[in-house]
C-alpha cells in the first residue's frame, strides 16, 4: 500500500500554513499532522503565535498561505460555525462564556447547529419541537454531569468561580460532539489542585471518546504530564516536535523557550 | 409548576382578557376604546422591537420603515377602487394597486409579508455589520423608505397620504394580534433559537465557535420582527384611518426605543409594560399640553412639553436605571409562584 | 446646461460642502475618542443660530460680537452635553450611550420648541454677507464664497491644534488607545471636554452660516444637516478629521450637482445621502480615507 501524504487516515493536517499581518509573519510555514485520538501539546514563549494557529484552524483568521485539511476536506477558507459543524471545537485563552446565561444554557447553545426543527415549529409550539428541546436538555445535562457541574446548572455562568468557568468552557465545547478539541490554555490561573482535577477531567474525556486533543499551555509540568506529543513554536515557526522526553532535552527548545536556566512554571 | 397548571392559568388569563375586552367593546367610551387599541398596537410593536434590539442585541434604528410598509400595504389592499380614485388626485394609482381589493385580514397578512420581504432584501447589507454601523445603516433604510413613500406619487399618493380608510381595527383585532405576537415571539425566545440569539448578543465569536450561524439566526429574527411590525402598521392605519409619510419618521422609532428601554431591554414583559406605560402616559401627559384650571387659576398649556418629559424620562432611565423596570428577566407563572412562596415564608412565624 | 449654470452650481456645491465639513468634524472627533455617535451634535446648529439671533435682537449686539459669542456659548453647551449625558456612561455598554445621545437630541429640540416656539424665525443676515456679486450671468451671494474660505481657515486652525500642540497630541493618543492614554496620567475628562469644545464651536460656526444661507430657523433645523454631515464623516472615514472634511465637500457637491443634472430626482435628495452611505458601508466600511479592512 502506498504511503500518500494526502492519505485520509491523516485525520487533521496543516501544511505550510503562514499568517501575515502587514509584513509581520505571526505564523510561518507551520505544518502538523494529528491522528485520531492523540493528545498533542503546542508550547512556546508568549507571542510565539500559538493562539494565531488556533484561530486559523477554527476559521477566525484566514491563513495567508498554506492549507488545513480535516477528514479529507480542505477547511482553510471555511467559516467558523461550519468548521464547528464539521467537528472541530475550541475553548478560548480569555474565558468567553455567555455570561448572562445559565450554565445549562451555555451548553445548550452547542446543540444549535444540529437542530432539526425549524424556527416555525418553535414558534407554533409543535410537539416535534418540544421533543427536540427535551433531547437537547438531556444531552446538555449529560455533559454537565461529566464535568461535575450538574448541581450548578441554573446558576448564571458569570457567577461561577474561575476554575469552574474554565471547566464549563470545555463542557460547552464537548457538547458540540467534536472529533477534535482545541484547548487554549485551559489551566491558566488555576491552583495546583484545580490543575490536577483538570488533568483527570481530560483523561476521562479521552476514555469516553476518541476525540483528538490539541492543547496550548504554559505550565510545563502539566503539559509534560498529559501530552503524548509536543510541538514547539517560536516566533511563528515550528522549532521542535516529539515526545515530552525528547522535547525536554532538545537544546533548541531549551534555549528558545526555557532561556538557559529553568524558568518552567510549576 | 406543572404543565397542566400553567396551561389552566393561561386559559383563565385569556378568558379574563376576553371578558375585559367584551366589557369595553360594549360599554366603553370611544376614548377608552381608542386607548386600549393604542395599547395593543404598541405592545405588538414594542415586543417585536425588543426581540431584535434587546434579545438579539442589534441596535436597529429603522423599525419606522417596516411599520410604514405594513401600513401602506394594508391600506392600499383594503381600500376599494373607488376610495383610491378619490385619494389619488394628483396622479392615478398604478396597476394593480388601482383595482385590487382584498378583505381586511388578507391585507394584514400581506402587510406582514411585504414588510418581511423588505427586511429580507436589506438583511444582506445590514447584517454584514454590527454595532454603530448597523444602527446607522438601519436608520438610513428607515429614512429611505419614508422618502420613497413620499416620492412615489402613483404608488402611495406621496405627501398627501391616504385618507378615509375604513376603521376595521377593533379591540378584537388589535388585542388578538398583540396576544399572538407575545406568545409566538416568547416561544421563539424560549427555544433553542432564542438561546442562539442571546449567545450572539453575549459573545458573537464564542457563538460562532459553538456552531451558531449568526447571519441565519439574525436574519430569522429580523424578518420575524419586521413581519409583526408590518401587521401592527396595518392595524394602526385602520385605526387612525389616515396615513401619510410624516407619520413614520425617526420619531416613531424614538418612541419605541423609550418603550423598550424603560421596560427593560431584553425582556418581553418589560416591552409590554413599557408599551402600556407609554400609551397611558402619553394620554395622561396630554393634559400638560392643554390649559388646566386649578381653582381660580388657569395654567396655560405648553405644546411640546410632552416630548420634553418623555425625553427626560428616557435620559433619566438610561443614566440612572439603565436596566429599566424588568431588566432582562421575565414575569412568568413560575416566577410568580416563587415570589408568592417567598412572601408566605416571611409571614409564617 | 450652460457653463454659467454649471459653474454656479459647482460653487454652491462647494459652499454647501464646506458647511457639512465643519459639522462632520465634530462627529468624527467625538467618535474617534469615545466611539460614540453624538446624535445631539446636529442640534448645536440650532443652538448657535438662536444664540446669535438673541444676541442681536435682545441685547442689540452688533453681529460681529453676537456671532462669536454664540459660537463660544455653543461650545460651552457642547461641553455641558458631554458632562450631563455621556460622562456618567463612560463604563456603560455602547447601546446606552447611543440611546442617551438620541434622548439628548430630542430633549434639546423639544426644549427649544417649548421655550421658543415652533414658528420659524427670520435670521438677520448682515449686509457683509448679503452682498450679491454679479459676474456676467453669475449671481453669487458673497456668503457662498466666504463659507469655504472661513471653513478652510477654521480647519487649518483645528489641524494646528491637533497636530502641533500638546493637548492635540493627547487627543490623538486618546483616539488611538483610550485606556493607555489614561494610564499615562493624562486627564481624559479634560481632553474629552476640549474635543467637544472644538467640535461644537465648528458646528456653531457652520450653524450661523447655515442660518444666513437659509434664513428661516426653527428648533428642528439641525436634524437633516446633522444627519448628512454624519454621513459625510462616515464616508470620509470616521475618526479621521481630514476624511470628514473631504466627505463633507464630496457630499455637498454630489447633492447639488445631482439635483442640478437630474431635476426630476430632486425629491430623492435626502434619500440619496443615505444610499451613498449604505453603498460606502457595504464596500468600504472604514470609509474612503479609513484603513482598508484587514482580513
Amino acid at each position: 500500500m502506498e504511503e500518500d501524504s494526502n492519505a485520509v487516515s491523516s485525520f487533521f493536517q496543516m501544511r505550510h500554513v503562514t499568517r501575515e499581518f502587514g509584513g509581520l509573519k505571526a505564523v510561518s510555514d507551520f505544518s502538523i499532522t494529528l491522528e485520531r485520538g492523540e493528545l498533542t501539546g503546542l508550547i512556546g514563549p508568549n507571542g510565539a503565535g500559538k493562539t494565531t494557529v488556533f484561530n486559523m484552524i477554527t476559521g477566525m483568521l484566514r491563513p495567508t498561505a498554506g492549507d488545513i485539511t480535516w477528514n479529507g476536506e480542505n477547511i482553510t477558507r471555511l467559516a467558523s460555525h461550519l468548521i464547528t459543524a464539521r467537528g472541530i471545537a475550541r475553548t478560548f485563552q480569555n474565558i468567553k462564556l455567555f455570561a448572562d446565561m445559565s450554565v445549562l444554557e451555555n451548553v445548550m447553545v452547542s446543540c444549535h447547529y444540529s437542530i432539526e426543527s425549524s424556527f416555525l415549529t418553535a414558534m407554533l409550539g409543535l410537539p416535534k419541537h418540544g421533543r427536540e428541546e427535551k433531547r437537547i436538555r438531556e444531552h446538555s445535562m449529560k455533559y454537565l454531569e461529566q464535568a461535575g457541574l450538574a448541581p450548578l446548572a441554573f446558576e448564571k455562568a458569570q457567577n461561577l468561580p474561575y476554575g469552574l468557568q474554565r471547566k464549563l468552557e470545555i463542557a460547552r465545547a464537548l457538547a458540540t460532539q467534536p472529533g477534535m478539541l482545541l484547548l487554549d490554555e485551559p489551566a491558566a490561573g488555576m491552583n495546583p489542585m484545580e490543575k490536577m482535577e483538570l488533568a483527570a477531567f481530560i483523561r476521562r474525556i479521552r476514555e469516553k471518546s476518541e476525540v483528538t486533543i490539541f492543547l496550548i499551555e504554559h505550565d510545563m509540568k502539566f503539559v509534560m504530564n498529559i501530552c503524548e506529543r509536543i510541538k514547539v513554536i517560536n516566533y511563528g515557526q515550528s522549532i521542535a516536535e516529539g515526545t515530552p522526553d525528547e522535547i525536554r532535552s532538545d537544546p533548541e527548545v531549551i534555549s528558545a523557550y526555557l532561556g538557559g536556566a529553568s524558568h518552567a512554571q510549576g | 409548576m406543572s404543565k397542566k397548571l400553567k396551561f389552566r392559568l393561561n386559559v383563565v388569563s385569556l378568558v379574563l382578557l376576553f371578558g375585559v375586552l367584551c366589557l369595553f367593546s360594549r360599554y366603553g367610551s370611544g376614548y377608552q376604546v381608542r386607548i386600549l387599541n393604542n395599547i395593543a398596537i404598541f405592545i405588538t410593536l414594542a415586543v417585536s422591537y425588543n426581540f431584535i434590539n434587546g434579545v438579539c442585541g442589534l441596535l436597529h434604528l429603522g423599525p419606522n420603515g417596516f411599520i410604514a410598509i405594513g401600513a401602506y400595504t394594508s391600506a392600499l389592499l383594503s381600500m376599494t377602487p373607488a376610495e383610491k380614485e378619490i385619494n389619488f388626485i394628483l396622479e392615478h394609482a398604478i396597476w394593480p394597486i388601482d383595482v385590487i381589493q382584498v378583505p381586511f385580514v388578507v391585507s394584514l397578512v400581506a402587510a406582514g409579508v411585504v414588510a418581511a420581504f423588505f427586511a429580507f432584501l436589506i438583511s444582506f447589507p445590514v447584517l454584514r455589520v454590527r454595532g454603530d454601523y448597523l444602527a446607522i445603516v438601519t436608520l438610513g433604510f428607515g429614512e429611505v423608505i419614508r422618502v420613497l413613500c413620499n416620492a412615489s406619487q402613483s404608488v402611495t399618493n406621496g405627501p398627501l397620504g391616504l385618507k378615509g380608510l375604513y376603521p376595521h381595527t377593533n379591540l378584537w383585532w388589535s388585542w388578538g394580534v398583540a396576544t399572538l405576537t407575545v406568545v409566538v415571539i416568547q416561544r421563539l425566545i424560549n427555544s433553542n433559537y432564542g438561546l442562539a440569539m442571546k449567545a450572539i448578543r453575549e459573545d458573537e465569536t464564542a457563538a460562532r465557535a459553538m456552531g451558531v450561524d449568526p447571519f441565519r439566526c439574525l436574519m430569522v429574527a429580523f424578518l420575524i420582527s419586521a413581519f409583526f411590525s408590518g401587521i401592527a402598521g396595518g392595524l394602526l392605519a385602520h385605526l387612525i384611518t389616515t396615513i401619510s409619510p410624516g407619520l413614520f419618521t425617526f420619531f416613531l422609532t424614538f418612541n419605541l426605543l423609550i418603550m423598550i428601554v424603560v421596560g427593560g431591554l431584553g425582556s418581553t414583559t418589560g416591552a409590554v409594560i413599557g408599551a402600556v406605560l407609554f400609551a397611558w402616559g402619553g394620554e395622561a401627559l396630554r393634559a400638560v399640553e392643554q390649559p388646566m384650571e386649578i381653582g381660580p387659576f388657569t395654567i396655560p398649556g405648553i405644546p411640546g412639553m410632552r416630548m420634553v418629559i418623555f425625553s427626560l424620562i428616557l435620559m433619566l432611565v438610561i443614566l440612572f436605571a439603565r436596566k429599566g423596570i424588568m431588566g432582562r428577566s421575565e414575569l412568568s407563572w413560575n416566577s410568580l409562584e416563587s415570589k408568592l412562596a417567598g412572601w408566605r415564608r416571611t409571614r409564617t412565624p | 446646461m450652460s457653463l454659467t449654470l454649471f459653474l454656479q452650481q459647482l460653487i454652491n456645491g462647494v459652499s454647501l460642502g464646506s458647511l457639512y465639513a465643519l459639522i462632520a468634524i465634530g462627529y468624527t472627533m467625538v467618535y474617534g475618542i469615545l466611539r460614540l455617535i453624538n446624535f445631539a451634535h446636529g442640534d448645536l446648529l440650532m443652538v448657535a443660530a438662536y444664540a446669535a439671533i438673541y444676541g442681536v435682537l435682545l441685547f442689540s449686539l452688533p453681529w460681529f460680537v453676537s456671532f462669536p459669542l454664540a459660537v463660544i456659548a455653543t461650545g460651552a453647551i457642547g461641553i455641558l452635553l458631554d458632562r450631563a449625558a455621556y460622562r456618567p456612561l463612560r463604563q456603560a455598554p455602547r447601546v446606552s450611550l447611543l440611546i442617551s445621545a438620541i434622548g439628548a437630541s430630542f430633549l434639546m429640540e423639544n426644549l427649544a420648541l417649548v421655550l421658543i416656539g415652533g414658528i420659524p424665525k427670520p435670521f438677520p443676515r448682515p449686509d457683509f454677507f448679503g452682498y450679491v456679486i454679479k459676474a456676467g450671468d453669475l449671481h453669487i451671494l458673497v456668503l457662498t464664497i466666504y463659507s469655504p474660505v472661513i471653513t478652510l481657515l477654521l480647519v487649518l486652525g483645528l489641524l494646528y491644534i491637533v497636530f502641533k500642540t500638546r493637548a492635540g497630541k493627547a487627543m490623538r493618543a486618546a483616539s488611538r488607545d483610550f485606556e493607555a492614554t489614561r494610564l499615562m496620567g493624562i486627564n481624559l475628562d479634560r481632553i474629552i471636554a476640549l474635543t467637544f469644545l472644538l467640535g461644537s464651536s465648528l458646528a456653531a460656526a457652520s450653524g450661523i452660516m447655515w442660518a444666513m444661507k437659509y434664513p428661516q430657523i426653527n428648533p428642528f433645523m439641525g436634524v437633516i444637516p446633522g444627519v448628512k454631515a454624519f454621513i459625510a464623516a462616515v464616508i470620509g472615514g470616521i475618526g479621521n478629521i481630514v476624511g470628514a472634511v473631504f466627505g463633507g465637500f464630496l457630499l455637498g457637491l454630489c447633492e447639488i450637482l445631482i439635483v442640478a443634472l437630474l431635476p426630476n430626482l430632486a425629491e430623492y435628495r435626502d434619500a440619496f445621502a443615505f444610499l451613498l452611505l449604505i453603498g460606502v458601508l457595504l464596500f468600504r466600511p472604514t470609509g474612503i480615507m479609513g484603513e482598508p479592512v484587514i482580513q
